[in-house]
């Protein structure tokens, strides 16, 4: 319960015994003792009226002296109640928005100032973040890029090396490649997080993109014989970024296939509910836990089996969330008892204005 | 006359290498590693194509080429940059890049477009391509060889267009990703390599000249074969 209701409950009680009391007075002074003198036949009505009318008088001003008091503590809690709300805006992208400043000099103000004081500082070390990243992913990669090249030299110059070491040196320039797609991934959601990353909003037939992504997924899952089918696919009208959209359909589709078990199928349904697409793709693999389906949007978050086999960075789930969001939808895994594991995008529909 | 290439590099191994690469190739080779040195040279100097970092120092290369696009100088670009992501690519190609290259890059991959850009200028656009005696009709989207018709999906349709046009150039995976299948991002699988065996199965099985060949660890070449 708020302060404010609280006392507001305490006032009222308050208000109530008063005009209670009143009302007992009131009645004993005008009406009982009226009747006890008229029984009397005396009309003694000028005795001492004065002095009750002060007393009923004074005893009516408390109720309206707490009514009044109620106001002025709605009136002094009112900067709490809108420090709050702008705490509620606050996230990281925000960190600079003023919040709203309580004229005098009270705990209110006080409990202001120290909150914009922990903003700056937050939006600092935020601000820190972002700059470390972007820099770091010029620094990283420079190196790598020497190291790749000086890989490849090794290998055009020296085409007598023996197989092992050959492999070796692929090993690594695949491992320098990984390095650098982590990289990449890291400024893109860094650079996500700062708000500095725009898409596009424009008109997407999404189902064309499905489409695609299954043409795509049947070529994937080729070489692990895995069945691919494409259950439904409604004509959907998506507002939004059509190369952002496709890369969320790539790295759920390339997920479907690099943790689904031999033999297995993987299912793509696309249906219109209403005012969103509904996007399910579905595949058979181990189940995951609903804790770990939470986690796995965390960056660098690995399913329980998943780490020996396949060879992700950990970030696609997270850039498929963000992309998700960032068009106004939502994300989630589900697994069910027969071993299959959902992704299931719900996005908004363009407005048909 | 050799083919002149400005590589426009701030660190000095990186220039240094690509620089070897390319002169492999058989091109004329020029280093500059200040974004103001480079800008002033493109003005006055008729280079084929420029390999352009984005980082530099002094001026930065996206500034470069906005400048000497300002300056009328139409000399083909292409960018190298740190950052791989599809804003970057979209903004670099927006100032006017032919073409955009995240590091770290193959050198096969940088020598390869490096050749694209620097034979931009010769290509024309015929409405018919052919190699050998393979044909394709790129407004009926037609394909023949040796008069038997092929039936093509639209993505190999895009792939063989895309390939014939380039006749004679390896195109790298990556090259071909961009422009066929429009992904700027690295989809990290094999989509490439499995649509070249099935357009290799339409037009040349059961003939006796292949047309269409793997170059390893550089991609894919159409051409005649000698």
């Amino acid at each position: 319960m708020t302060i404010t209701k609280r006392l507001g409950i305490g006032y009222a009680i308050m208000a109530a015994t008063c005009l209670c009391l009143l009302a007992w007075l009131g009645y004993h002074e005008f009406v009982a003792e009226k009747a006890a003198f008229a029984a009397r036949g005396v009309s003694d009505l000028h005795e001492d009226t004065s002095a009750e009318f002060s007393t009923v008088f004074f005893l009516g001003l408390v109720p309206v002296m707490l009514g009044l008091g109620w106001l002025w503590t709605r009136h002094v809690l009112a900067p709490l109640g809108a420090l709050t709300r702008a705490a509620e805006q606050i996230e990281s992208n925000n960190l600079r928005m003023p919040l709203p400043r309580s004229m005098n000099d009270d705990e209110v103000g006080k409990l202001n100032a120290v909150f914009s004081a922990m903003t700056t500082r937050l939006d600092e070390s935020f601000q820190q973040i972002r700059e470390f990243t972007l820099h770091a992913s010029h620094e990283l990669k420079t190196p790598l890029t020497v190291m790749r090249a000086q890989l490849e030299t090794v290998l055009r110059e020296n085409q007598s090396l023996p197989g092992t070491q050959t492999e070796w040196i692929r090993g690594q320039i695949d491992e320098v490649n990984r390095l650098a797609k982590i990289v990449d991934s890291l400024t893109l959601l860094t650079k996500a997080d700062a708000g500095l990353v725009t898409l596009e909003r424009k008109p997407v037939r999404f189902d064309e993109l499905v489409q695609e992504a299954f043409e795509d997924a049947l070529v994937l899952a080729h070489p692990q014989h895995l069945q691919v089918t494409l259950d439904e696919c409604a004509g959907v009208l998506l507002t939004g970024d059509r190369h952002r959209l496709r890369q969320m359909l790539l790295i759920l589709a390339d997920n479907a296939v690099k943790y689904n078990c031999p033999g297995g199928g993987i299912h793509i349904a696309l249906r219109e509910l209403g005012d969103v697409a509904e996007l399910e793709i579905t595949n058979d693999g181990d189940t995951i836990s609903p804790e770990t389906q939470r986690r796995l949007f965390n960056r660098f978050a690995r399913g329980e089996n998943a780490t020996q086999k396949a060879e992700g960075c950990g970030l696609g789930l997270t850039i498929a969330q963000w992309i998700v969001h960032a068009h106004g939808g939502n994300i989630e895994l589900r697994s069910d008892a027969e071993k299959k594991t959902s992704a299931l995008v719900r996005l908004p529909l363009a407005s048909k204005t | 006359m050799a083919v002149r290439i400005l590589i426009v590099e701030d660190d000095k191994k990186t220039a240094n290498f690509i620089a070897k690469a390319l002169m492999e190739e058989g091109f004329a080779v020029d280093i500059m590693h200040d974004g103001d040195d480079a800008l002033a040279a493109i003005k006055i100097t008729p280079f084929d194509a420029v390999v352009l970092d984005i980082m530099l120092i002094g001026r930065d290369g996206l500034s470069v080429l906005k400048q000497m696009r300002a300056h009328g100088v139409q000399t083909p670009v292409l960018l190298l940059s740190a950052r791989g992501e599809l804003n970057e690519r979209v903004e670099g190609l927006n100032a006017g890049a032919d073409d955009y290259l995240p590091k770290p890059f193959a050198l096969e991959e940088l020598t390869a477009r490096v050749r694209a850009l620097a034979r931009r200028g010769g290509d024309v656009k015929t409405p018919i391509l052919q190699i050998g005696d393979l044909t394709l009709d790129t407004i009926s989207r037609l394909a023949e060889r040796g008069g038997r018709r092929i039936e093509l999906t639209t993505r190999e349709y895009r792939l063989l267009e895309f390939l014939m046009r380039s006749a004679g150039r390896v195109c790298s995976r990556m090259m071909i990703l961009e422009k066929v299948w429009d992904y700027h991002f690295d989809p990290g699988s094999n989509v490439v390599d499995v649509y070249i065996g099935k357009l290799r199965e339409k037009i040349d099985a059961d003939c006796g000249v292949k047309l269409l060949h793997s170059v390893r660890g550089e991609g894919y070449v159409m051409k005649e074969a000698r």
